[in-house]
């Protein structure tokens, strides 16, 4: 067996954790590294599912085998050794600790200048959270609202169970196991992720967010998002918190799928801070996403992210605008320090008549990082009058950094308008001068600067998101002016 | 072997290997055989088939009696230039006129290689051969071509005119040319390239040259292809400090075109503008690649492409803005603006920057459009009818391109053909 090498493995893959001062226990309930078929079906089983998903997981699988890592990005990184990951591990106990003197200094400070509440730092940080405010009961009774509409919202695990109908309907529909390298493996081996369905015309009445699925989280690092707005309806989800997440797993591979039917509208959004690697560009987790959405006639999806963490990170939240009438958004915020690559940008699938879309991208480079927009708006023959609009912006902070912009235009329609813009510039040196004289300091007036210049993007947030992206956007970028 | 490459060894199986610059023919012939050949699953050829033209092959042709009959020497009507003439790759002496002036070298590339005018290991300044399938077919089978040189300070008191003229069915034709402008001087040169009605086949040319510091080099290059020629273009320019570099590429009518462009600014203070235009219409096809790459500080680009896909025409532009790590204070713009005509065309565009320096100003946009509906109603409300109002705006649309042409005589011959193709009179 390959229970000996498990160890070191696991050493190795856990050492940033170890860190921080998190520990976690290896149990025992944890396949072996390596992918094969008999791993498929041993998390098949596990997570005990009908025969149509093992199915689905091993003609993925096999897929996958006959696919090659892609390589056109613009990206430099070792590539993950596949067969060195184990691919199943039952949702692992962190350690509690007892007081928040355990919590490393570090990850502390940044928590107080997010502005974070000392009872979320708690339980962002494994502290065990007292009665008085146990959130895990603000949460219960959410969900108790959200049922009384109809609303669906649980794990993807749960929803496999309980809802297998709408799972089976759905999944892969909009991101087909073929598409990529790594949809294709996070079909064969997606352990986890979350199942939200809005019946039809109804108004999700809050922000739906894996917060409030707490103690479910620890979701693995092939999660898998599938997100159904039913005819008429509206949801605003949003993904990742601004906290620092240290996670153990290097690699991360999810996939989510949205589909909007008509007259529906989703506003999808996230804010992605995953351990970025050290100032020398030593370890951090590779973020390699599928996101896409379907857009049925009259509906609406619109993605809005902030990204700041990962070492690496490939990432196109994308639109498939197949009703007449649809209409595609998407706001971007990338950050990249120190040695961070960031390869993101969107696709915008004009397919229906008088499709919209628009794209407002935000990119801004620090240290020695590299920050790419890629982005496809393709407008089909049938898609008359369709309208795009995109602007990619990139801000540079040091002159060891790089800017870069890759955008795709392929209109196929006399009669559809599409305008790309793009432009790179430093700093305004004049601008933080300015905010000197009146006795703002330094890396305030950086803070303010760019806040100022991604807000077009940050005013798309969700109220009490778009504060904490503010704070985050300033913490990222400290000392980062050359 | 696959089947691709197989299609490709029958292809290039007719073509005459050239003779001179060994080296560099020795590499291309190498290189033929280890570089891929181009299929749509490489990222620099996802938009541009070259597969119905390898199901051809081509022949060279052999070397002409002379000019042939009836075809003008010098397509352009009032143009007072030298001239140098090429009838399927091959130079027609008879039909040419070469400057003759002090610090002047105008002349054949065959004499210039006879005459050892080019060194060893400077025969090549773009290494095209080494990248691309396509520039190893030509290192290979080159033939013949336009070698300038100018002294320092000299300026020509006339344009040269580099003529091309593909007449046959399925004929191989690689012209080289190359130009070298020592510091201070300056020449203006005229790429034309024409085919016959009847004509099919390939022209791969290459265009290498260096600006040297304070020089300037304006370049007018424009194709007008009858037939079924599939036509590949590179051109290599690199420049020095406080250069000068202009081009104007405008396709009036090509039945498959790949046009690629690549410009080095080596030296601080350099200015560089690119400019094309494109009107496919039927079935044709228009690619311009374009690569500006600036590696010293203070030096300056803009470019502007405008193109209009009329019919099943499809068009693609991808300009590339390189700013080095060194290229402090670089001032980049990029322009590229379509019109999709008719149902069945379409246009693929992909501008790209990759900035490496800080303090710097690049910008490009992209836009693919109509022409605007009011601006129509206006002139028809005025009493000029719908085609004639069309055409005035087309005019209008890549008017700002053709206007930049460095010789009038040009810019009026353009403007004449395109308004005959697309009945603007």
């Amino acid at each position: 067996m390959a229970y000996e090498g498990e160890d070191k493995i696991l050493e190795e893959v856990t050492g940033k954790a170890y860190e921080f001062g998190f520990t976690t226990d290896i149990d025992s309930d944890k396949a072996p590294a390596g992918l094969n078929e008999s791993i498929i079906r041993l998390i098949s089983s596990k997570k005990n599912e009908p025969e149509w998903l093992l199915e689905w997981r091993l003609k993925a699988f096999r897929t996958w085998e006959d696919m090659t890592e892609p390589e056109w990005s613009h990206l430099q990184y070792e590539k993950p050794d596949f067969q060195a990951i184990s691919y199943y591990a039952a949702p692992k106990q962190k350690k509690v600790l007892a007081s928040m003197d355990e919590v490393d200094p570090e990850l502390r400070k940044t928590m107080d200048k997010l502005g974070i509440s000392l009872e979320e730092q708690k339980r962002l940080s494994g502290v065990a959270v007292d009665f008085v405010m146990d959130s895990v009961s603000v949460a219960t009774s959410f969900k108790d609202k959200l049922a009384d509409l109809g609303i669906i919202f649980c794990s993807m695990s749960e929803a496999v169970q309980e809802h297998p109908e709408l799972v089976k309907k759905y999944i892969g529909s909009v991101v087909p196991v073929r598409d990529n390298y790594y949809s294709a493996l996070n079909a064969a081996v997606f352990t986890d992720g979350s199942f939200c369905y809005i019946p039809k015309g109804v108004k999700c009445p809050m922000e739906l967010s894996t917060y409030f699925r707490i103690n479910e989280s620890g979701t693995g690092q092939f999660e898998r998002t599938l997100l159904i707005a039913d005819e008429g309806s509206y949801v605003s989800y949003l993904e990742g918190c601004t906290a620092p997440q240290r996670d153990e797993n290097q690699l991360h591979a999810a996939v989510v799928e949205l589909v909007a039917l008509d007259d529906s509208e989703i506003k999808y959004s996230t804010v992605q801070n995953w351990y970025p690697g050290d100032e020398k560009g030593k370890g951090g987790v590779y973020n390699f996403v599928t996101k896409r959405g379907i857009c049925h006639a009259r509906s609406k999806i619109s993605w809005t992210q902030v990204e700041t963490g990962s070492a690496v990170t490939w990432k196109y939240p994308s639109c498939v605008l197949k009703g007449d009438d649809s209409v595609g958004e998407f706001y971007s915020v990338a950050v990249t320090n120190n040695m961070q690559q960031a390869d993101t940008g969107t696709k915008m699938i004009h397919l229906g008549k008088r499709t919209r879309s628009t794209i407002i991208s935000k990119g801004i480079s620090a240290g020695k990082s590299q920050n790419s927009y890629r982005g496809l708006v393709q407008i089909m023959p049938n898609a008359d009058h369709a309208r795009n609009f995109s602007q990619c912006d990139s801000l540079l902070m040091t002159d060891r950094c790089g800017a870069h912009t890759f955008p795709y235009i392929e209109t196929k329609n006399p009669t559809a308008q599409v305008e790309h813009e793009a432009t790179t510039s430093k700093i305004g040196e004049d601008q933080i001068f300015y905010c000197l004289q009146r006795g703002i300091e330094e890396e305030q007036a950086i803070s303010l600067i760019v806040n100022g210049y991604a807000k077009e993007v940050l005013n798309k947030l969700p109220m009490e998101f778009a504060v904490e992206a503010q704070k985050l956007l300033a913490i990222s970028l400290e000392g980062s002016v050359g | 072997m696959s089947l691709a490459s197989d299609k490709a060894q029958a292809f290039v199986a007719g073509l005459k290997a050239s003779s001179g610059l060994d080296l560099l023919a020795g590499s291309g012939r190498q290189a033929m055989s280890d570089l891929p050949v181009p299929t749509r699953k490489s990222e620099r050829w996802k938009y541009s088939s070259l597969t119905p033209m390898l199901a051809k092959p081509v022949t060279t042709a052999p070397v002409p009696k002379g000019w042939p009959e009836g075809e003008p020497a010098n397509p352009i009507p009032g143009l007072h230039a030298y001239r140098i003439v090429f009838l399927n790759g091959h130079v027609v002496t008879e039909a040419s006129d070469f400057p003759i002036a002090e610090g002047v070298v105008c002349m054949p590339l065959s004499q210039a290689l006879a005459e050892g005018r080019i060194e060893a290991g400077d025969e090549d300044w773009s290494h095209y051969h080494t990248r691309e399938w396509i520039g190893a077919v030509h290192a290979a089978h080159f033939q013949d071509g336009l070698f300038l040189s100018l002294d320092e300070g000299v300026v020509l008191d006339r344009p040269i005119l580099a003529h091309h003229y593909t007449l046959g069915e399925n004929v191989a034709s690689c012209p080289r040319h190359r130009v070298q402008i020592a510091s201070n001087a300056h020449a203006e040169v005229v790429l034309w390239s024409s085919a016959s009605e009847s004509s099919s086949g390939m022209v791969n040319a290459v265009f290498e040259a260096k600006v040297g510091s304070g020089a300037r080099l304006g370049l007018d290059k424009v194709q007008h292809e009858q037939g079924a020629v599939y036509h590949l273009a590179h051109e290599h320019v690199v420049q020095e400090k406080d250069s000068t570099f202009r081009i104007h590429t405008v396709t009036v009518q090509g039945h498959w075109v790949r046009n690629e462009l690549n410009v080095i600014q080596q030296g601080s203070g350099a200015h560089t503008m690119m400019h094309g235009a494109y009107l496919p219409k039927a079935q044709e096809h228009v690619d311009n690649h374009t690569t500006m790459d600036h590696t010293k500080p203070h030096c300056t680009s803009s470019e502007l492409y405008k193109g209009i896909m009329y019919e099943r025409s499809t068009g693609v532009f991808n300009g590339k803005v390189f700013v080095r790590e060194d290229a402090q204070l670089t001032n980049a713009y990029q322009q590229n603006a379509n019109i999709v005509a008719d149902a069945g065309a379409s246009i693929n565009a992909k501008p790209e920057l990759e900035i490496y320096a800080d303090d710097v100003k690049c910008s490009h946009g992209c836009t693919v459009g109509q022409f605007d509906e009011e601006a129509l109603f206006y002139l028809k409300s005025r009493g000029i009818e719908d085609r004639t109002a069309r055409a005035l705006m087309v005019q209008a649309f890549v008017g700002d391109v053709l206007e930049g042409f460095g010789q009038e005589e040009v810019a009026q011959e353009v403007k004449r053909l395109l308004a005959q193709r697309h009945g603007w009179m």
